[in-house]
């Protein structure tokens, strides 16, 4: 089966709020990746301890899949949605969609995008491309984080949409199936921007939000006796920065994005303080990447004695202090 | 962040970023990353060292082949367990010299796909010289045996 779909690749910040933008554009719903972020409430902090990461980690966004079912619900969006424990025939769905010219999202494990350089490739179940297409036995991707179009062969697929392990793929695929004519933002905005508040300051969780910005804040001063030696210490100290400007955040962990839908919003929902709001956050924003240049200087120079380490924790409180300032505002103006 | 502060050129990785432009507006800018723009070799640099102390672990029969990729591929226990179907207690036998050396060959297939590597690298490290790094090429030729590849090595015809 050869067949590609005529289908604009271009490269957004976050994968699945940029699989799904394009993916939305595509069936000629003209909207923003800022403005799908802040309406699905994207915007998260959790510091997380488990042995499915081998050390310590944070996120900076709200869990995998849930920026595709908050848009569908909010903007009454329908998605069909596919998952297979059987990979022959996930793989016939995916050709036969392909087949019948829609361009398909899949959930795969980012390790196995061999397009990537392979300092990047790092085990991640949650990452999502789009796929536009199939020929000579390899299928074509739009990925968001990949500057062009790509490859991958049938193989690698299948490794990727069945990786198994925490937050296994399972060969999920989806697709818009219809769109609204003359979507209303405004209320879908207002309830983004409710729900981020909430989980940013409202949740009696001590490692999600505001609380675990905290928590990041204290548990980092123990990362030494966690760490196997010097050299890996600084690579976790310098994936600090990774995970706030590189794993597809659009800068900031986020908040760069997060001010640019709040601007968005201000203008749609002609809300003043709104726009003054997304001035505050790309601030905030800008003292975020300040921790990460200053987790990656420390990190190179292995400058992680304790005072080093009580200034980032120090840097990071500052950041819980903000936001909690900041959301508590921002849920006032809506 | 203004656009003129944060772009970085670096064509290997690039990523989209977030930024406040000339007008005030805020919007997207595609840049190179600062931090693999500055900090790439440092990346490498203990890359090498994590590989050449895990491989003096395997030498020295400290460790197995399973936990020398995993910590590679900084996978965590519960993850790799996972996808390999069995529990975290037993993968941690795995990571003995001892119980690995009972594996059967279907368990090394699963670690080898995970691992995205021939099965073959489950018990033999073939390493190049670093000075001859440019100029050898590994290519692993599957055969409609499951459970045997061709390993062709040559000069890279750099023509």
């Amino acid at each position: 089966m050869d067949k590609v779909i005529d289908f604009e690749h271009n490269m957004a910040a976050h994968c699945e709020t940029g699989t799904l933008t394009a993916l939305l554009r595509y069936k000629g719903f003209d909207i923003t990746e800022p403005l799908i972020f802040g309406i699905a409430n994207g915007i998260f902090f959790g510091y997380l301890e488990s042995s499915n990461f081998p050390f310590p980690m944070f996120i900076v966004r709200s869990r995998p899949g849930q920026v595709r079912e908050n848009i569908s619900r909010r903007l009454n969006i329908k998605i069909n949605k596919y998952r297979f424990s059987n990979k022959e025939k996930g793989e016939a769905k995916l050709d036969e969609l392909i087949g019948k010219g829609i361009p398909t999202a899949a959930q795969v494990d980012f390790f196995y995008m061999t397009y990537m350089p392979d300092w990047q490739r790092v085990h991640i179940n949650v990452h999502f491309i789009n796929i536009i297409g199939k020929q000579d036995g390899k299928y074509i991707v739009s990925d968001s984080y990949f500057p062009k179009k790509s490859e991958l062969d049938s193989e690698t697929m299948r490794k990727a949409r069945w990786a198994g392990g925490h937050m296994s793929p399972k060969g999920f695929i989806y697709h818009p199936a219809e769109i609204p004519e003359n979507i209303d933002l405004k209320k879908p905005i207002v309830k983004g921007i409710k729900r981020a508040c909430r989980n940013m300051i409202g949740l009696p969780v001590p490692f999600i939000g505001v609380k675990g910005i905290y928590k990041f804040a204290n548990k980092v001063k123990e990362w030494p006796s966690l760490a196997r030696d010097t050299e890996h210490l600084s690579h976790e100290i310098m994936k600090i920065n990774i995970l706030l400007e590189d794993q597809g955040t659009g800068g900031a962990g986020f908040r760069f994005m997060y001010a640019t839908f709040l601007q968005q919003a201000a203008e749609i929902l002609n809300n003043k303080d709104l726009d003054d709001m997304s001035k505050s956050m790309m601030e905030n924003g800008d003292k975020w990447r300040e921790i990460s240049y200053f987790a990656a200087k420390i990190g190179k120079n292995r400058d992680l004695g304790k005072d080093r380490l009580e200034e980032l924790s120090c840097l990071i409180k500052n950041r819980g202090d903000y936001e909690k300032k900041i959301f508590s505002e921002l849920k006032k103006m809506v | 962040m203004k656009e003129k502060d944060l772009y970085v050129d670096f064509k290997p990785q690039q990523a989209v970023y977030y930024v406040e432009k000339d007008d005030s507006s805020f919007g997207m800018v595609v840049s190179g990353s600062q931090l693999s723009h500055d900090y790439l070799d440092d990346y490498y640099e203990k890359k090498r060292n994590l590989e050449a102390n895990l491989r003096e672990k395997i030498v020295n029969n400290e460790i197995s082949p399973v936990y020398y990729y995993m910590t590679l591929q900084e996978m965590g226990v519960g993850d790799l367990a996972s996808r390999v179907g069995i529990s975290k207690r037993k993968l941690k036998k795995h990571f003995k010299p001892e119980y690995f050396q009972k594996l059967s060959l279907k368990v090394l297939k699963k670690y080898s796909i995970i691992f995205d590597i021939p099965v073959v690298s489950m018990l033999q490290l073939m390493i190049i010289k670093q000075e001859d790094k440019d100029k050898i090429s590994v290519e692993y030729l599957k055969s409609d045996n499951e459970s045997f590849i061709i390993t062709k090595i040559g000069l890279k015809n750099n023509g």
